[in-house]
């Protein structure tokens, strides 16, 4: 007893094992709900399962069939669409959000607060209000247009092919710009102001104080902060599912709703396995270039 | 024995009566039929977990939930139930298949496919509910078995039909516009209606949108009735790219545009219901929910609302109707229970009052309700009686099975009409569809 009191604390004297120790709750953590799900979904990817059903392996069969399916074609493009349309849209709002932010005004906090809503609030509920101003019948928008007469008819927001995926990615920006306003802010306040000071002196305009100031002390946020959103967006799945389920006729299929819908509604849980991991090469490309540039910082 | 029970259990008596009273009541009378000569002591103390969609007609919802707590009281079981928001349902019972959790399940058309592996065989419970009901209605037969057997007891399925605003199919010189009963529309005629309704500013609405209930609705209808179908009779190949059915297409989508809402692409099951209700369209496929919450919140829209058949075309006239069936999970650690609870909801006494207090929105599952007197409590209804008749199931010619889900789950048939709309291109629409269907049906 006294000799394993001895070892314990021994344990935790020496810097190596107490180390170990205090990462052990986080590793286990990540292993349960992380890793192993993870591993579990590459398992049933290389399987024939069906939900209540264990499936034989079939290796990389699933991954071959999507390649010639018309639908995932075109939900790998949607995807495309989704995450870098609005990811440049987002930064360039963002960043223009954080510019007017990080002047003195009245109330600052409570407005910088403010313009945080659209992250902080879940998905599922701000997609709501989206659902209803792209309501086919009774958008407010339409509405408005109509009774000015600027239009004849409403609106299809989410019925037309090329409206329905320029208004969920419309959606996402205004969700996303937040996110990019805040960070960026952050770092904008993190600017010497003798450095401005300094550049104002020698004659330098405000336009040239933001580009050769401004710009070099935050582009690393903003490329952290472009990094993390598309990789958020490319796994985005609530705001599709809430406003378009991926229709009409799949132009707003990405691939976690498509994912969702074969291994869930049609329960080929196997193939929604594949569709879901098809984006894991692309995000790593994206989880790599953003711990290179951590690591180049430190 | 029809009459007593009306008598006993009418829905102004049970929803008035306490579940104390009754559960009191039925204790003496009921515990031989009820638990089958089996002492209630063997699953007394037991848990049971119950899981279904809410419902649009809410004071059977209400009603069924005091059935469970009378059940549970009677036999000594504490009853839980769940009503999911339509799309969650299938979702949670997805995880209950894989995790547990849940006893009793609600299935949807087709599920009872999708999760044959882990559904309690109970075959002997619901031909026993076929016998006492004078045999089951013929959709209910088609889409209930799977590989012979019944993994769940049939209860069958919410009614769908063309909802319609009377004055203004009078001004659109419909004959007989005030009665529905008397009125049967070819898909020509329907849309030459629609015609004239959309130039007045009162078009018909349609949706086409990635939704499980009015989409399908009228899509298969329209394929069948215009020759089409997904499988071929030998279940060999695919017999959805007729020349007929591309004919047939290409009139839908000239419609579309002379008489439909052309946003309904983007259409889910409630937009129809908010666009009719807000007189915004003049006629829809869609459920009597639309005139049972008008009949609730509008009731000069009530008044001016009829029903008709679906149209029929040159191969006749159908609707996309299968059985929803109450299902026992193999997972459950209470499946005597759960029989026992099924037993007794699917006696007269409980299920023809649950029934009967929809007032026709959910059909009946056997014979002998086809010709009950709640379908001749209000005419407008009566279009909904004739529907069981022409039910067919999806992936018909072939049984309504896993591909035919998948089909399904991927709205192939439904894209079908919305890429149709959009492009303009019929003929290319139907060829995606047929191409979509070769790789489902692996034929």
């Amino acid at each position: 007893m006294r000799g394993g009191a001895v070892t314990t604390g021994s344990l935790l004297e020496r810097e190596s094992s107490l180390g170990v120790i205090l990462m052990l709750p986080g590793a286990l953590l990540l292993m349960v709900f992380m890793a192993y799900p993870f591993f579990l979904g590459i398992w049933l990817s290389l399987t024939d399962s069906g939900i209540g059903r264990v499936g034989r392996f079939i290796g990389l069969q699933n991954f071959v069939d999507l390649l010639s399916d018309t639908i995932f074609h075109q939900t790998a493009r949607n995807t495309l669409i989704y995450a870098l349309v609005t990811v440049p849209f987002k930064c360039a709002l963002g960043l223009g959000l954080a510019l007017v932010l990080n002047n003195r005004m009245r109330f600052s906090n409570p407005v910088r607060a403010a313009v945080m809503m659209p992250w902080i609030v879940p998905t599922a509920l701000s997609t709501l209000g989206w659902f209803m101003i792209f309501d086919p019948v009774f958008s407010p928008i339409s509405w408005l247009l109509r009774h000015v007469g600027l239009i004849s008819k409403n609106i299809n927001f989410l019925g037309d092919p090329g409206l329905a995926i320029a208004s969920v990615c419309w959606a996402n920006i205004w969700r996303g710009t937040p996110f990019f306003g805040i960070i960026i802010l952050a770092g904008l306040q993190a600017v010497p102001a003798d450095l401005h000071e300094a550049a104002a002196i020698d004659g330098a305009g405000l336009w040239h104080r933001f580009l050769h100031v401004t710009v070099p002390h935050i582009k690393g946020v903003v490329l952290i902060a472009g990094l993390l959103s598309v990789i958020w967006t490319f796994a985005d799945f609530q705001l599709i599912y809430v406003l378009t389920k991926g229709g009409p006729a799949n132009q707003t299929h990405i691939f976690g709703t498509y994912a969702y819908q074969i291994g869930l509604s049609a329960t080929e849980i196997g193939m929604g396995a594949a569709i879901a991991l098809y984006m894991f090469p692309i995000l790593s490309v994206f989880a790599v270039l953003l711990l290179i540039y951590l690591r180049r910082e430190e | 024995m029809e009459k007593k029970t009306q008598r006993k259990l009418s829905r102004r008596e049970f929803i008035t009566t306490g579940a104390a009273g009754l559960g009191v009541a039925a204790l003496g009378t009921l515990p031989r039929q009820v638990f089958g000569g089996q002492a209630p002591a063997v699953i007394k103390g037991t848990k049971l977990a119950f899981l279904q969609a809410t419902y649009f007609i809410a004071p059977a919802q209400d009603l069924f939930r005091k059935q469970v707590e009378e059940w549970g009281k009677m036999a000594g079981v504490t009853m839980a139930v769940d009503f999911l928001n339509w799309p969650d349902l299938q979702p949670k019972i997805a995880a209950a298949v894989q995790a547990g959790g849940v006893d009793i399940m609600d299935l949807w058309p087709g599920w009872n496919f999708l999760y044959r592996n882990s559904l309690v065989d109970l075959t002997r419970e619901a031909e026993e509910v076929g016998k006492r009901g004078g045999g089951f209605e013929p959709y209910v037969l088609n889409s209930g078995k799977v590989g012979g057997r019944w993994l769940g007891i049939p209860n069958g399925y919410s009614n769908a039909s063309m909802a319609y605003r009377i004055s203004w199919f009078k001004e659109a010189g419909v004959a007989n516009a005030d009665d529905g009963n008397k009125i049967d529309m070819t898909w020509a005629e329907y849309f030459a209606v629609a015609k004239k309704m959309k130039a007045k500013g009162k078009p018909f609405g349609q949706a086409l949108g990635h939704s499980t209930g009015d989409p399908p609705g009228f899509c298969y209808p329209y394929m069948w009735s215009n020759g089409a179908m997904e499988l071929s009779k030998d279940g060999k190949s695919i017999a959805f790219n007729k020349p007929e059915f591309v004919d047939a297409m290409k009139k839908f989508v000239q419609a579309w545009k002379d008489g439909y809402d052309e946003t309904g692409t983007s259409w889910d099951d409630s937009n129809n219901n908010r666009a009719y209700l807000s007189e915004q369209i003049s006629s829809t496929f869609n459920g009597s929910s639309i005139y049972f919450a008008a009949k609730k919140d509008k009731p000069d829209i009530a008044k001016d609302t009829h029903h008709i058949l679906i149209p029929k075309g040159p191969a006749g006239r159908f609707y996309w109707l299968e059985t929803r069936t109450t299902a026992i999970l193999k997972n459950s650690k209470n499946v005597a229970a759960a029989k026992e609870f099924l037993k007794w909801w699917f006696q007269d006494e409980q299920y023809n009052t649950w029934w009967r207090i929809q007032e026709g929105y959910h059909l009946q599952h056997v014979k002998k309700l086809a010709d009950d007197p709640m379908w001749f409590k209000d005419p407008k209804m009566t279009p909904f009686k004739q529907q069981p008749k022409y039910g067919l199931n999806t992936g018909y010619a072939g049984p309504p099975n896993e591909k035919a889900a998948l089909a399904w789950s991927k709205y192939i048939v439904v894209d079908t009409f919305a890429k149709a709309v959009q492009s303009g291109d019929a003929k290319a629409a139907v060829e995606w569809g047929a191409e979509q269907l070769k790789r489902a049906y692996g034929v």
